[in-house]
């Protein structure tokens, strides 16, 4: 029973300590987009689609300023094939530079 | 159910097909509607469209196969209009003053204690439900700090459970709003809803509003089936766990015409075939079963107001339980071992329809259901066989008052029809209910802050007479962080003395009853004090309860004053359940869910004369539940542990009980704790859960008491406090594709 115990407790603290690691140890590739979702049905489809992408570690998805932002493992995926992905569910896929993506979303914090 | 489709064909509105939409847009000022120019409109799902002119106004022209327009300014919240007719439509957006840097997803919220409902309840989403094995509707409160699940005897396995302490049948039991699994599906009937067919589940918590009748005593327990209009399009599901039981789930939703007429057919097979005896008694710990359901339900909305719904579900189930070697072939006799044979066939149907008028002040509603349920079944010797047919209708009609709705009035009538045939130790057992009742409630909720709710009814039964029922509710958040509700309120119900208490039959001692229809009658008073905190940016929700049922009349259940009989008597004399509750939610660590929460049971009845703690009920519960999901929730972690504890076994008195060194255990049980976990893995279309029940392995020693002769004096299987399963690894696969 103790072993159990001991087993599940590891398997947890893996799962935490593992996911939080992982996650600083190697430097993610980001690639940004702007977009034409529009509604916030879209941007769930599109969150839900992307997350299982090759690779995906962060999303920053939304469809007020028609952005999206994917930070994904290095080797894993592309920032071609991550276009094609938005593209498959029928929205625009338009890369911009990090910057370009700050700014976008500066300025619609700014329209406020 | 042919009427039903034909008449849903006749309700069919005949849409004209309009060449192009137009309208105009407008933001929503201050001093009022000021026309919106440069609006981006376009169909959804596509980048079709235009933007509208400096007059507000746009023409488009229409795209077949789309009909929902999304409108859409940066620092307006975005708005999806559907679009079914000529008329130019007018849409009005909203400033939004939120406007975030991004929308960062959030985590599902499990089970969240509603603060805008009058009435104290805890809302069970389908979040939730992922996180327990969950099979079917029994199992799916694992995580519920307010409602108890036990078995109520260790050979047939019934599931039984507790709210506020006291038994389910005191907890009206709803399928979408209308009592449902009543009579003789009270002992199963919570095993009879698959847990995938599961949309969502409302605990609430003392007296309810008097629109579903006068049944419920402790709370009301809702299910929400998943709905044929749905994103839902293919749902699978399989599960296996290592003492034998496999189970499949499936449904589909279809798009009969867009979504004006879906449909969904839902399928369920579970199966027990393996003989588990784990501690060696030569009783089988859980009964080997099948079972087989269908479902079929339709629904039509037609986006102007006029909604219909309505379904069937079929059912079969067979169970067999008793003595290892026992089967349903066999003819009961004392050559034979030991057997409990249940086999039960049932069909549900269900049609509501609704209305709202133009102006949104007024609506109709109609919910009706019918049930057949036949059970034929055996305890050892006994013979029990019985069949029920029921049907239900309520008519409600909602009026505002006036144009904000401040005031709000709900009225209407209502029909029972039970009729029951019963058959037991070769004696007949007929009654038929026949209820009509009329109510009216009343609603007055001039803010967000405050609603008061006040509501009678007046039913005419055949057999117990007339009777009022009152009922109130009132919430209040008077401050931020600070809403309070209390609620008091009359209950009544028909308590069906042999089929809710057949499980008795598992006991060598027969049962004697006077009457085979009680009426019991109780009051209900509650107070729940809510505080909702943000604590490190994290929601922090603090909650405490109390509940106090007392009973004018009771079913009382004396299994110790006799050693010939059991005796169910209508009493009159003192019963009561008092239930304090405290729970705290909150994330310690993004997105690790926290619940943690304690309840106190005080529950006495009268027994021989006596006031005595109702038997087999576990003085106190606590509730620690965990829920850690990774970073766009690919990985799911749950772990639950319930401290339960100690009370009171019913026996008879005999002198040698008394001796010192066995005192304590015979008459009480000690506290016990029960552990789950479950880990889930997320993939696009599919998932996949890996889980154990009951880890610590903890058992009741000795369920059933004198093993070595079921059919002589001493046997006794209904004396159970705890699990009579040990520890149960399970792994379960779901695939789910939806429409997009």
């Amino acid at each position: 029973m103790k072993k159990l115990i001991l087993l599940f407790t590891m398997a947890v603290f893996i799962g935490f300590a593992g996911n939080e690691t992982f996650a600083q140890k190697k430097e993610n590739k980001v690639v940004c987009f702007k977009s034409n979702m529009d509604c916030a049905d879209c941007e769930k489809t599109v969150t839900e689609y992307l997350k299982f992408e090759k690779g995906v570690k962060d999303l920053k998805i939304d469809h007020v300023s028609n952005t999206i932002l994917v930070e994904y493992k290095d080797g894993k995926n592309s920032d071609e094939e991550l276009a094609a992905a938005i593209e498959k569910k029928g929205y625009k896929a338009d890369k911009i530079t990090k910057k370009e993506y700050e700014e976008i979303v500066a300025k619609n914090k700014k329209e406020e | 159910m042919k009427k039903y489709i034909i008449l849903l064909f006749i309700l069919f509105p005949f849409l004209s097909k309009a060449q192009s939409v137009s309208g105009v847009v407008f933001s929503h000022e201050a001093n009022g509607k000021q026309p919106l120019p440069g609006v981006n409109v376009v169909w959804e799902g596509t980048s079709e469209g235009t933007a509208s002119m400096p007059d507000g106004s746009f023409t488009l022209k229409n795209k077949p196969g789309r009909n929902k327009l999304v409108f859409s300014f940066v620092g307006y919240e975005s708005q999806t209009v559907r679009v079914s007719d000529n008329d130019p439509l007018e849409v009005v957006l909203q400033p939004n003053l939120e406007l975030e840097e991004v929308t960062v997803i959030q985590k599902d919220r499990g089970t969240y204690l509603s603060v805008i409902n009058p009435i104290q309840t805890e809302n069970i989403s389908g979040a939730e439900l992922h996180k327990a094995a969950c099979c079917n509707l029994a199992e799916s409160f694992e995580t519920n700090p307010s409602v108890d699940v036990s078995y109520s005897d260790a050979v047939t396995g019934a599931k039984q459970i507790k709210l506020l302490g006291l038994d389910g049948t005191y907890s009206q039991l709803q399928v979408e709003n209308m009592p449902a699994l009543r009579g003789l599906a009270t002992t199963f009937g919570l095993t009879y809803i698959p847990g995938p067919w599961l949309e969502s589940i409302q605990v609430s918590k003392g007296a309810a509003s008097v629109l579903n009748g006068y049944e419920s005593i402790a709370g009301q327990i809702n299910a929400e089936l998943k709905k044929p209009d749905s994103e839902e399009k293919l749902f699978l599901n399989v599960f296996g766990n290592d003492e034998g039981r496999y189970e499949f789930n499936g449904n589909t939703n279809i798009k009969v015409k867009g979504d004006t007429l879906t449909t969904g057919i839902f399928v369920h097979a579970s199966d027990v075939s393996k003989e588990n005896d784990h501690n060696h008694d030569g009783f089988l710990d859980s009964p080997l079963s099948s079972t087989f359901e269908v479902a079929n339900r339709w629904k039509y909305n037609n986006h102007r107001g006029g909604m219909a719904q309505a379904g069937f579900t079929l059912l079969w189930n067979d169970r067999m339980g008793g003595q290892v070697g026992a089967n349903s072939d066999m003819i009961p006799s004392v050559d034979n071992p030991y057997g409990v044979n249940i086999e039960t066939n049932r069909v549900d149907a269900f049609f509501k329809s609704g209305i709202v008028s133009q102006d949104n002040h007024r609506a109709l509603a109609i919910l009706t259901n019918f049930a057949r349920h036949e059970t034929k079944s055996y305890y050892g010797l006994s013979r029990y066989d019985a069949d029920e047919t029921r049907f239900y209708g309520n008519l409600v009609y909602t009026q505002d008052l006036d144009l904000a709705a401040i005031h709000v009035l709900n009225s209407g009538a209502s029909f029972i029809y039970d009729d029951f045939n019963e058959m037991l130790y070769n004696q007949d057992v007929q009654r038929t209910e026949k209820v009509p009742g009329i109510f009216t409630e009343y609603t007055f909720k001039p803010s967000d802050r405050l609603t008061l709710m006040a509501g009678i009814r007046a039913d005419f039964h055949n057999i117990f007479g007339n009777f009022v029922t009152p009922r109130m509710h009132f919430r209040y958040q008077f401050a931020d962080h600070y809403t309070i509700r209390t609620s008091a309120g009359k209950g009544y119900r028909t308590a069906n003395v042999i089929s809710e208490n057949t499980f008795l039959l598992a006991n060598s001692r027969p049962i004697s009853w006077t009457e085979d229809a009680v009426q019991e009658e109780a009051w209900n008073f509650g107070f729940a004090f809510i505080q909702n905190y943000k604590l490190l940016d994290r929601d922090l929700s603090i909650n405490a309860e109390f509940f106090r049922t007392e009973f004018q009349q009771k079913l009382v259940v004396d299994r110790e004053t006799s050693s010939e009989f059991i005796y169910l008597l209508p009493s009159t004399e003192k019963a009561y359940a008092n239930s304090l509750q405290f729970d705290v939610r909150w994330q310690p660590v993004k997105r690790l869910d926290m619940l943690l929460a304690y309840r106190v049971n005080d529950i006495k009845e009268t027994i021989g004369g006596e006031l005595k703690d109702a038997p087999l009920t576990s003085d106190y519960k606590g509730l620690i539940n965990l829920n850690y999901t990774t970073n766009l929730k690919k990985w799911m972690f749950d772990y639950t542990i319930q401290f339960n504890g100690g009370g009171r076994i019913p026996r008879v008195y005999e002198e040698w009980m008394n001796r010192a060194d066995i005192a304590g255990d015979i008459f009480e049980f000690s506290p016990y704790t029960i552990m789950n976990a479950q880990v889930t893995k997320y993939f696009r279309y599919w998932n996949i859960y890996l889980g154990v029940e009951n880890l610590t392995d903890f058992t009741q020693s000795n369920p059933i008491e004198g093993t070595d002769d079921p059919f002589g004096e001493n046997f006794s299987a209904t004396n159970i406090w705890g699990p009579t399963m040990g520890r149960k690894i399970y792994l379960g696969l779901r695939f789910n594709l939806n429409y997009e």
